[in-house]
């Protein structure tokens, strides 16, 4: 009987609460107590959704850990791989050191890697220059070559025509000032690529009887002077009709990496010029393209063997 | 019912129906899972405990939803007290039933559900044919595990 009367209060109660509620809903208590319902009841549901995903993601959690364990067996075995071929290019160094001096040959000096950000692209020059956020303190040095990496691959982009305490200005490959000696992969024969301050390139000084044909890789030559040999430059896009007053061809340079899509790029500095600033970002060896992969990649070009031309060239590089 | 059994079966309770109807709805269709640890709550210790629990968790439901704060509420806490009442009539807690008990509380749940947003929002909330006709006995099919939910707490807290 007693529980029976305790249970029509407490329905009487929670009825009138329950009415107070649905009828004044926007009274300020009852917008108060929804408010310290929410806030007790809410973490329920947070911590309840924060635990079903954290379960969710537990099995791609587990397998992206396995495949890094791989990954990490795999580097590891390529890393001793690496400690061989490091051993064998001191070697082929020192060898190559011994014999230029053997012919009387200046020696060339060694140069180390250091990768920096673009910091600023100037819109009304947008393929003339950038500039980059290593500077004399980081090692940078004028006209040290710039190369931009992408899916693993190394492009010529331009050289330092500025250097300042902690950045400097990189004159790209694109702009009208720029040049560089450069060889057609199947061709075999060397030009001069020069910037025509628009998205393209031009290379001249081709031998007039030499077959050009479009999509033909563009290296840098073992002439130049600034750049390393062997480095990717762009592909031919277009061939130009010849100038019957004109002893040499030309033909039309697509870059192989867009100035506008650069975002890091790798300075080379002399051995032992490392400033006090450390880089920006580390060192990575980048391999040497062996193949039309960066094109075929958007679809623009056929696959190309890579011809090592070492003819000389008598270009003069630079501004 | 000690304080602990209450908080623990309180915060399981409203997971397992937040969980439920988040993530294991079939066509969006869930069990009233609340309800039915209501009525099995009242079932088993009276109309009492069974209205305060359903009014609690009716609020949480109601926190969870953006109209008619309170509608859980009360329509939980009733449901708790028609199955006390019942209680003095019959034995609602043999399984058969209350799923009986469970079975027409669902409608009525339903119902009165709509009704107090026919008053408070000028609109009948429907729940669709779907959940009226299939929610029932999905919430049956709850009424085993609730007793043993109830029978596993008073052994271990």
């Amino acid at each position: 009987m007693r529980e029976t009367r305790v249970s029509n209060y407490i329905l009487a109660a929670f009825s009138a609460f329950s009415l107070i509620m649905l009828s004044l809903p926007l009274s300020t208590p009852v917008r108060a107590f929804k408010a310290c319902v929410v806030y007790l009841c809410n973490p329920v549901a947070y911590h309840g959704a924060k635990g079903v995903q954290r379960l969710a993601d537990l099995p791609p959690g587990m397998a992206r850990l396995l495949s890094v364990d791989m990954e990490n067996v795999r580097l590891r075995a390529e890393r001793r791989n690496a400690l061989w071929l490091k051993t064998e290019l001191e070697a082929l160094r020192t060898e190559n050191r011994r014999l230029y001096q053997a012919l009387g040959l200046k020696v060339p000096g060694e140069r180390t890697a250091l990768w920096a950000s673009v910091m600023e692209r100037d819109p009304l020059h947008w393929y003339n220059s950038i500039m980059v956020n290593a500077g004399a303190d980081q090692g940078v040095t004028l006209n040290a070559p710039v190369f931009g990496g992408k899916d693993g691959i190394l492009f010529a982009v331009g050289r330092v025509t500025e250097v300042r305490k902690d950045s400097a200005i990189v004159l790209l490959l694109t702009d009208e000032l720029s040049s560089v000696a450069a060889y057609l992969s199947t061709a075999a024969v060397e030009g001069l690529v020069q910037g025509q301050g628009g998205p393209r390139l031009r290379m001249n000084y081709l031998p007039s009887e030499a077959v050009l044909t479009k999509g033909d890789l563009i290296y840098t030559s073992p002439t130049s002077v600034t750049f390393p040999s062997e480095v990717l430059l762009g592909r031919v896009a277009a061939v130009n009709s010849r100038d019957p007053f004109l002893t040499f061809q030309s033909v039309e340079v697509e870059p192989a990496v867009d100035a506008a899509s650069l975002t890091d790029v790798m300075i080379l500095r002399p051995e032992g010029a490392a400033g006090k600033g450390s880089p920006s970002l580390p060192a990575t060896p980048l391999p040497r393209p062996t193949s039309t992969a960066p094109f075929q990649k958007s679809g623009l070009a056929s696959a190309q063997g890579v011809h090592k031309s070492t003819a000389p060239a008598t270009a003069q590089e630079g501004r | 019912m000690s304080h602990l059994r209450g908080a623990v079966l309180f915060v399981a309770a409203a997971f397992l129906q937040w969980w439920w109807s988040t993530h294991l709805s079939l066509w969006g269709l869930s069990p009233q899972v609340l309800l039915v640890l209501t009525v099995a709550i009242a079932a088993r210790a009276g109309s009492n405990p069974g209205m305060c629990y359903g009014f609690l968790w009716g609020l949480f439901l109601d926190a969870l939803r953006p109209h008619l704060f309170g509608a859980n509420a009360f329509a939980l806490m009733l449901a708790g007290y028609a199955t006390g009442t019942m209680r003095r009539q019959m034995d609602v807690v043999d399984i058969v039933s209350q799923c009986v008990v469970v079975f027409l509380l669902t409608w009525g749940y339903f119902l009165f559900y709509g009704l107090l947003g026919l008053v408070f929002a000028k609109t009948f909330f429907w729940v669709g044919w779907a959940a009226c006709l299939c929610d029932p006995l999905y919430n049956c099919l709850l009424v085993p595990f609730a007793a043993l939910c109830w029978a596993w707490l008073r052994e271990r807290l």
